[in-house]
């Protein structure tokens, strides 16, 4: 028998709904009718169905069978995101909580060694 | 405000679309950064067409509408 959490993961929205509706609220700073959470997570679905599809076209068409962080780079670039004023560290920078934030941008540490070395 | 997420449920978000991608390094953060551009668009989106329509609260058909041009610029 399928767990509880399996069943969720299939037919779910793909990230937590709370997140989804925290974030939401957050981003709108003018109050949200109860309906509308509804077509929020509707269009997260359908977000990440086109995003999977893209990053699979863009790996293959390098020939890959690996999607790689410059795959999303080139995504956010044709998706009008990442702009010659607003490069990819900007957005990082702006957007991201510090847990990821310090995972994707340099960071010097003593010895001068610079951690993660390099955004591949 | 919680505002993270297990980078498992990332993964699973794009697997759960395309079983057979393989995703290397940090590229499941990236697509959470993208997550909330599209989310933070999508909200702006809907809050401008809700004052267009005289409304003080964002409604379903707001969103609705706004989905629609943001989906289109999501488009890779």
């Amino acid at each position: 028998m399928p767990s509880r959490k399996a069943r969720r993961t299939k037919d779910g929205p793909e990230l937590p709904s709370s997140l989804i509706k925290n974030l939401f609220s957050h981003y709108a700073q003018v109050p949200v009718s109860k309906d509308a959470f509804k077509v929020v997570e509707r269009s997260v679905s359908v977000y990440f169905k086109h995003l999977s599809n893209d990053l699979k076209a863009f790996a293959n068409h390098a020939g890959r069978k690996t999607a790689e962080p410059a795959d999303m780079e080139l995504l956010m670039r044709r998706q009008g995101l990442i702009t010659e004023k607003t490069p990819l560290n900007v957005l990082i920078e702006q957007h991201m909580p510090l847990e990821y934030r310090e995972l994707l941008l340099p960071i010097a540490t003593s010895g001068n060694k610079v951690v993660p070395p390099k955004l591949k | 405000m919680r505002r993270t997420v297990r980078r498992k449920t990332l993964k699973d978000a794009v697997k759960r679309h395309e079983p057979h991608l393989v995703l290397r390094g940090d590229l499941d953060v990236l697509v959470f950064l993208n997550f909330l551009l599209f989310l933070h668009r999508l909200a702006e989106e809907a809050r401008t067409i809700a004052i267009a329509g005289k409304s003080k609260i964002i409604k379903y058909e707001h969103v609705l509408s706004s989905a629609k041009i943001i989906l289109k610029k999501s488009r890779g």
